[in-house]
This record gives structure tokens, C-alpha cells and sequence, in this order.
């Protein structure tokens, strides 16, 4: 991990006009749920699962794609540390936007005279922050993948594959082709539930272990792919 | 082993259909300033892509100072400015100086007033510094890209096409800083299109061309007279009615030296367009009679025409 890069990641995702106009509605439109309904709780807020997709989309393609990446490698930092500290940046701009969600959330509820349910923010902060990880992990290895924006590209056109096959799957009946249509969508979409533990039921072993597994394997291919590949003008064109 | 070491490095793409290097091999000393010059697609930048680790090669090696050029203590030790200079738009010009200061790893007591220091350097001043790179003029983003590989002072220093766009004042404070990294004997490899520049500034020069290195020229870096003028008199003038020593002595006035004399022309040398003025002015002073002044390509032209490389770099 390398701190002037995470901040730097920060600092770029954040200084794209486009994508804070995205984060704006993507972060401000939940607030407007709480706002009408105040006793829903966090759950009016949904989840960060785009704002995740926000925040990383192109944290490599776009390197790739405008050239800057020879100069940054030309210094001492390794290819797995920009891809660690790259991730680590935008899961952290992702927590950091839900977690304002949730403080002014926990403002609105208090104006508007509800009790605030704090185990419901810790579960609905911690559940977040493991799907932030997760979701800037499979753009990680989609990012290192296709310059620029491709990522994004990448992401859709797996997961309309996903869908189709799934659809095929329950037309002819093949539970096989279903499932392991599941199983990509769920690939692309890496969480793990902590409000499942408080429910007090048996510990989700496979669950964490999935979700766990889908998170290094990603950030590992991400990795080999970034290692394997050259930096060159003759090889860019 | 302090220097770089290039040996049978050969360097193919397209599953081996172009072959951009072929078995090139070169001993670039410590304190060294080396130039590569070639036409375009010989294989330069590609050279340079093996020299930084950026590339694997099919075959051959590389190393700089013993180790791997991908090795993360060499990469501490190294600056570098790429031809197709991209920054982050996004910073502003000290912001990114700092950023690169951080990545170098350099003392993060310092960093603030080593950025203002190199931004200085490049002639940038202080409100450019604070204007975004976005705004930047091309020679202004390659200053602040020269500043940025100058950080830390590198022992190793690859410049790819350094004063690219870059307006003469600019030519002069690039050569005036490689003259100050070669005095305090960092090794500096230079690939540019610029011979006059390569020229004045070289130790050696390799000529490259369809991935092979051609010719290795030994040339005198930092030569005070580097371009040569032919000034042709009337028959029986120079070398006749005009002697030698009259000849070296208008030359001496000017600050310039007298090559060789083939009456009825004599060869001079020069430092700039300055010191050919001076030059003419003095010979005239002196009642030379000058009938025809006329510059010579410089050796480095030479090579590149005589070699008939389609009329030189493009």
C-alpha cells in the first residue's frame, strides 16, 4: 500500500466534475427517503453498490488510457502496491460518502424526533463498508482490464451475458446453466451481510468464505494482469 | 558495474512479425551522457522501454548498475521524462511535484520546498505552480516534466525527446541542467531527435536503426564550439594573400578557432549563431574578404545523411 497514491486516487476520483455530480444523486436521493420516511431507518438508504461503481470505475483503464501510468511506475512503487492502494482508495471514498449518508440520516431522524437506532447503523455501516471492499474489488479487475472506462463495459456486458444465460437456463430447464448463472451475477457483487449474524442463527461460514474468495481472487488477477503487461508507446497503438 | 549494460537485447511485438530491437548490446558508463538518435520506428523508444523495465525483452538482458531495471532500489535512483508527456491534468504544478516527490520516497520534511525548488529550476514561477496542469502551456508541461524527473537528484536519468516543444530559452536551461547532472556524475541517457542538442551535450552517441545499432560515435560533451562555418574568399585570398596567423587572430577576437584551411576556404568554429556573427564581423574587421559564409551540418547530420536514411530524422 502506498499513501501518496491512495490519497492521489482520492483526489482524482473526487476532482472529475462528472463523477461528483454522480455521487451527489446517487448519495443525496436516499437522504430524501429518510427524510419522508423517517421511521424506515437506514434501510431507506439501500446499499453503496453504485456509489462503489462510481468511485472505481476506470481507477486503472483510465491510467492505461491517458498515459500517466509509465511515469508513475518509473518510481519505486511495486505494480501490486498501485493496485492495492488504487482499490483501498476508492472502497475508502465509498465508505467515507455512506458514512455521511448515515450521519446525515441520524440528523434527520433526531429533527424529526425518532430515536436513533445505533446497532442498526453499526450493522448498516459495517455491511456497507464489506460491499464498498468488495464491488471496488471486481472493478479492480475489470479497471486492469479495458482502458479508460471499459470496465464499465466489461460490467454490463457480464452481467447481461449472466442474465441471458440464466433465462436460457430456466427456459430449458438446465439447473446447471442457472446456477452458475447465480453464481456470476453474485461474482460481480461481493458482500457479506452482517445483520445476518445479529439475526443469532448459525455463523454463514460459506457466505464469508465466498465472499472472502471472490475479494482476493479478484485483486489477484488484477494483479498478474497488471504485472504482465508492457508499458510502451509501440505497444499502446 | 555502476553503469547500465545492454546485452544481445532483442525486443519483438506482433507474435514476433515486427522486430523493434535485434540483439542490441551497449556499455553505457557511469557519468555517461549517451545519446540514441535513429529515424522514426528504428527502435528507440523501445530501447528505452527495456532500459526502464517497461518492457520484457524476447532475449538478451539488461541491467543497471548490476540489478534489474525493474528493481524498486534502481527505480529510487532513477528520473525519467517520456516522450508523450501525459500528467495529471487534475493537480496543479507543485501538487504534482510533491506527488512524484512522495513516490520517489523522498523526505516528506522537505518535500513543500524541494517542489518549490524544482519548479524553480525549470524557470516556472510560483503562480504557475499554483495554476492547474490543465492550463499549462506544452513547453510549460515539459519544464515541470523535467523538474519532476530531476527530483531527488536521480543517479539515473532517461530523457525521451527532453526539449520536444520547448522554446529556446528552454533548450538552453535543459542544457544547462544536464550540464549540472553530468557534473555531479549522474548517468543520462538521451534519445532525441535534436542532433544539434545531442551534439552538444553527448559523451557518445549510438545510431540506431531497424531495431540494430549502426555506428557508436565518441563526441566532445559540452564543447564550447559545436557548429563549424566554411568562409570562402576571393582566389588567392585566404591561404594566399591572407595568412594563417591574421585568420587565427580574427578568429581568437571572436572567441572563435580556426579548423583548417583549403584555399580558398577556411573552416571555423563556433559556439551559437552569437559567436558566427562575431566571427564574420571580426574577419571583416581584420580586411579579410569574405565572399561566401555558409554553415556545415554538424556530424551527427552527417551520419544520418551519409547513412541515406530518406533525407534524416523526420
Amino acid at each position: 500500500m502506498n499513501a501518496a497514491l491512495i490519497l492521489a486516487t482520492l483526489r482524482q476520483r473526487l476532482a472529475s466534475p462528472s463523477r461528483l455530480i454522480l455521487l451527489l444523486l446517487l448519495g443525496g436521493t436516499p437522504l430524501f427517503v429518510v427524510l419522508v420516511s423517517p421511521r424506515s431507518g437506514f434501510a431507506g438508504l439501500g446499499d453503496c453498490y453504485f456509489l462503489g461503481l462510481v468511485f472505481a470505475a476506470g481507477m486503472i483503464g483510465q491510467d492505461l488510457s491517458s498515459g500517466t501510468l509509465p511515469l508513475l511506475l518509473a518510481r519505486p512503487v511495486t505494480r501490486a502496491q498501485y493496485v492495492a492502494s488504487r482499490w483501498i482508495a476508492a472502497a475508502a471514498g465509498t465508505f467515507a460518502v455512506v458514512t455521511l449518508q448515515v450521519l446525515l440520516a441520524a440528523l434527520i431522524m433526531l429533527l424529526r424526533g425518532v430515536p436513533l437506532p445505533w446497532d442498526e447503523a453499526a450493522l448498516y455501516l459495517g455491511t456497507n463498508a464489506l460491499l464498498a471492499l468488495g464491488v471496488t474489488a471486481v472493478m479492480a479487475l475489470l479497471s486492469s482490464l479495458a482502458a479508460g472506462l471499459g470496465d464499465l463495459w466489461l460490467l454490463f456486458l457480464v452481467f447481461f451475458s449472466a442474465q441471458v444465460l440464466e433465462k436460457v437456463g430456466q427456459f430449458k430447464s438446465w439447473g446447471w446453466l442457472v446456477r452458475g448463472a447465480e453464481e456470476l451475477l453474485r461474482t460481480l457483487r461481493p458482500e457479506f451481510s452482517l445483520t445476518a449474524l445479529a439475526g443469532g442463527g448459525p455463523f454463514p461460514w460459506l457466505a464469508l468464505v465466498t465472499y472472502l474468495s471472490t475479494v482476493t481472487l479478484c485483486l489477484a488477477l488484477a494483479i498478474v494482469v497488471v504485472n504482465r503487461r508492457e508499458l510502451s508507446y509501440a505497444t499502446s497503438n | 558495474m555502476d553503469g547500465i549494460q545492454i546485452e544481445s537485447l532483442t525486443k519483438t511485438f506482433r507474435a514476433g512479425r515486427v522486430r523493434a530491437l535485434d540483439g542490441v548490446s551497449l556499455a553505457i558508463a557511469p557519468g555517461e551522457v549517451f545519446g540514441i538518435i535513429g529515424p522514426n520506428g528504428a527502435g528507440k523508444t523501445t530501447l528505452l522501454g527495456c532500459l526502464l523495465g517497461f518492457l520484457r525483452p524476447d532475449a538478451g538482458r539488461v541491467t543497471v548498475a548490476g540489478h534489474e531495471p525493474d528493481d524498486l532500489a534502481i527505480r529510487a535512483l532513477t528520473g525519467y521524462l517520456p516522450e508523450r508527456l501525459t500528467l495529471d491534468r487534475w493537480m496543479s504544478g507543485l501538487d504534482f511535484l510533491a506527488y512524484h516527490h512522495a513516490l520517489a520516497r523522498l523526505p516528506a520534511a522537505s518535500r513543500a520546498s524541494d517542489a518549490a525548488a524544482a519548479l524553480a529550476r525549470v524557470g516556472l514561477d510560483a503562480e504557475a505552480g499554483q495554476r492547474s496542469i490543465r492550463r499549462y502551456s506544452r513547453g510549460m508541461l515539459q519544464r515541470l516534466g523535467l523538474a519532476q524527473a530531476l527530483l531527488g537528484e536521480p543517479r539515473y536519468l532517461f530523457l525521451d525527446e527532453p526539449a520536444s516543444g520547448v522554446d529556446p530559452a528552454g533548450v538552453v536551461l535543459f542544457r544547462r541542467l544536464l550540464a549540472e547532472v553530468k557534473a555531479r556524475g549522474a548517468t543520462v541517457v538521451l534519445n532525441s531527435h535534436q542532433l544539434d542538442q545531442v551534439e552538444r551535450v553527448c559523451d557518445r552517441v549510438a545510431f540506431v536503426r531497424q531495431g540494430r545499432v549502426e555506428a557508436l560515435e565518441t563526441l566532445h560533451a559540452g564543447a564550447e564550439l559545436a557548429r563549424v562555418l566554411r568562409v570562402r574568399g576571393p582566389r588567392g585570398s585566404i591561404g594566399g594573400a591572407v595568412p594563417r596567423e591574421a585568420l587565427e587572430q580574427a578568429a581568437a577576437r571572436a572567441g572563435a578557432q580556426l579548423r583548417e584551411i583549403a584555399p580558398p576556404v577556411a573552416r571555423f568554429a563556433v559556439g551559437d549563431d552569437e559567436g558566427a556573427v562575431r566571427l564574420v564581423q571580426s574577419l571583416v574587421a581584420a580586411g579579410v574578404p569574405v565572399a561566401e559564409v555558409t554553415a556545415e551540418e554538424g556530424r551527427l547530420e552527417r551520419l544520418f545523411l551519409e547513412d541515406g536514411s530518406a533525407g534524416g530524422p523526420a
